[in-house]
């Protein structure tokens, strides 16, 4: 009990209350604009919380999230720009809504489903947590290295279009990680004589490059016209309680499964409302209404991806590996601030523990209230003209990247990954596995050579402890489930009768 | 811009053979099978098998070594482009001699107005938005950020 009163205490202070209501105020602008996504508004706020202390960094980056994810929907549904990946999944149905004068349902419903599906979440997240960290406590090098290589595979192989693209940028963010003095050896890698490298590549300055300059980069080059959208004028609130009733199982549904996919290593809020909207179109009664403008699949994907958010955490808190790209940054953020994330944790400092699940709470209910208000001023908020809200970007990324060693070196990482970020984008090499890359790899490497040095080189310890072997399997499953979904394509091609 | 697979596999590869070179120079710990150099030559051989991969799709729909898109025809967008790179490499070289303040009222204003947005407007905003930073990581973050021109 005296754990969570220490934990009140943590969050009901001033000065971290005004952190979370910046930082919300925060999320929701970047999330609202279109081509500045979730994890470009935590980039940005990395620098800012990495002077912090630890509550209120996270409670800065649980909130800022959650309410870029939210946001994302606002263009989505006024514009059809998905303000974020994770609301494109959606972005067509809710545009139609719009069109048919149903704008205000959409984003109605956007904003109950959203709030909902974060605190179901956060429900999940408090229960689940500490009893998966009874378990963890039991975990050896294998187990872990395994949760490592399980997490990374997933964000090639689900998170990704192709999966050699996506195995290519991993690669990328492996080879960065092993970079410098910090490895099990502690010799110096790939630095070349030069002193800066031996402290390894710092993942903030290479995330600031990867997520927000090479953003900056794209819109130099190609600067989109700005449309004007229609102001919102109905009352948000209506239909609150007919939805509510109506779609519970979809909503429960959403819930559920984006809770899941959130929880996965490697798959986040992105894929949990695509998964869920396709979910919802076959499972629905009414199919034909999907793509018209129906808010069922609205509903139940929006509810999916903020649940994905808060389920994303439980691996993160848990095992420390991320989720998603979100997680991999705040994980990364733990360890700097000596609050690292594993099972221990929850034993050793409980308070922190429940200081975030406390967060998570806050975040999603004040949601609510500056969710409405986001909604109501999206139009001065689509407004802010790009050519000078870019600029500004590019400064605060450079101040950003500079402030975490006080050195010019930090640009210099954050222009190279920028310029790297920028050129895999074109070719469609996705950019998550290289920031989860450059965070596990640590992780990966040292349990690995712990392992194989345990094991004497036998590769089939890995598999002898009932946990380790189970996800050994696992893992090594999703590596073969493309050839698998080869060999059974090519079946039903040679016996078209069976399919 | 559009790099053909083939030339990426081919630069991956090469990148690979380079990094799995280098890692086998690493020293190992006396009387230890696995140190330094096991991770790193791991990733180089899978990284030589992702270039291996890609060279093959990328000669089955080989269309020429870079396939330009609309942005990469205009020179417009590769000035631009070349000009935000030497604002950000100007502030690697310069802000330490020159300073956070002028450096960043440089890159506002030169970036602004490359924008097209009007001087009075791109004035106002480099100077209100470098006193925010200014501010922001100095007054509350308390960086350190180079005062060069306006220091003592």
């Amino acid at each position: 009990m005296s754990a969570i009163q220490t934990a009140l205490g943590l969050v009901f202070q001033p000065t971290v209350l005004v952190t979370i209501f910046l930082s919300a105020l925060f999320g929701l602008v970047v999330g609202a604009i279109p081509g500045l996504t979730a994890t470009m508004a935590i980039a940005l706020l990395v620098p800012v919380t990495f002077f912090m202390d630890p509550v209120p960094a996270v409670g800065a980056m649980v909130t800022c999230s959650a309410m870029a994810i939210f946001a994302g929907d606002i263009p989505g549904t006024l514009l059809r720009i998905p303000g974020t990946p994770a609301s494109a999944a959606y972005t067509d149905e809710a545009y139609m809504m719009t069109r048919n004068g149903e704008g205000e349902i959409a984003l109605g419903a956007n904003l109950l489903f959203s709030v909902i599906g974060g605190l179901f979440g956060t429900v999940v997240l408090i229960l689940s947590a500490p009893v998966l960290a009874e378990i963890a406590l039991r975990f050896s090098s294998f187990e872990y290295f395994w949760l490592a290589l399980l997490g990374l595979t997933c964000a090639v192989f689900i998170g990704t279009g192709s999966p050699v693209k996506g195995l290519v940028s991993l690669f990328i963010g492996l080879f960065v990680s092993t970079i410098g003095l910090n490895n099990p050896a502690g010799v110096p890698r790939f630095t070349f004589g030069n002193v800066e490298l031996t402290g390894g590549v710092n993942f903030i300055a290479a995330m600031i490059g990867l997520f927000a300059v090479s953003e900056v980069f794209r819109f130099v080059i190609s600067p989109r016209i700005q449309a004007g959208p229609q102001a919102v004028m109905g009352n948000l609130f209506r239909g609150w309680g007919r939805m509510m009733v109506q779609y519970w199982p979809q909503q429960l549904r959403g819930n559920v499964l984006g809770t899941i996919i959130g929880t996965l290593p490697g798959a986040g809020a992105d894929i949990a409302a695509w998964v869920s909207y396709a979910v919802s179109k076959k499972m629905s009664r009414t199919p034909e209404k999907f793509g018209k403008g129906h808010v069922e699949g609205i509903i139940e994907s929006t509810s999916s991806n903020n649940s994905a958010l808060a389920g994303a955490w439980v691996p993160a808190l848990v095992f420390g590996i991320p989720g998603d790209s979100i997680t991999a940054v705040v994980i990364g953020v733990l360890y700097l601030k000596n609050m690292n994330p594993g099972p221990t944790i929850f034993l050793n400092n409980p308070q922190y523990i429940y200081a975030v699940f406390i967060i998570f709470i806050l975040a999603n209910l004040v949601m609510l209230p500056l969710g409405w208000a986001a909604i109501k001023g999206a139009r001065t908020i689509l407004r802010i003209p790009r050519e000078i809200l870019m600029p500004c970007i590019l400064m605060f990324c450079i101040v950003g990247a500079f402030a975490i060693n006080n050195s010019a070196f930090g640009v210099a990482v954050m222009l190279v990954f920028g310029v790297l970020g920028f050129m895999m984008e074109e070719n469609d090499i996705p950019v998550a596995p290289c920031i989860l890359g450059i965070v596990l790899g640590p992780t990966l490497e040292e349990n690995f050579v712990t392992s194989m040095i345990k094991s004497d080189g036998s590769y089939l310890a890995f598999f002898e402890r009932p946990i380790a072997g189970g996800l050994g399997v696992a893992t090594l499953l999703v590596w073969l489930s493309p050839l698998l979904i080869m060999a059974l394509r090519s079946r039903r091609v040679a016996f078209p009768g069976k399919g | 811009m559009r790099i053909n697979d083939a030339i990426t596999g081919a630069v991956l590869l090469a990148f690979a053979i380079g990094m799995f070179a280098y890692a086998r120079t690493l020293p190992a710990i006396p009387g230890q099978e696995y140190g330094a150099a096991v991770f790193p030559m791991l990733i180089a051989m899978g990284l030589a098998g992702c270039g291996i991969l890609m060279i093959a799709s990328g000669c089955r729909h080989w269309q020429g070594a870079v396939a330009w898109n609309d942005w990469a025809r205009t020179h417009h967008a590769w000035v631009r482009l070349a000009v935000v790179l030497a604002l950000i490499l100007a502030y690697i070289l310069a802000a330490p001699i020159l300073g956070f303040v002028p450096m960043s009222l440089v890159i506002l204003l030169v970036f602004l107005l490359m924008m097209g947005v009007r001087w009075w407007i791109a004035a106002a905003v480099a100077v209100a938005a470098t006193i925010l930073i200014q501010q922001t990581f100095v007054g509350l973050l308390r960086v350190p950020l180079p005062l060069g021109l306006l220091g003592p």
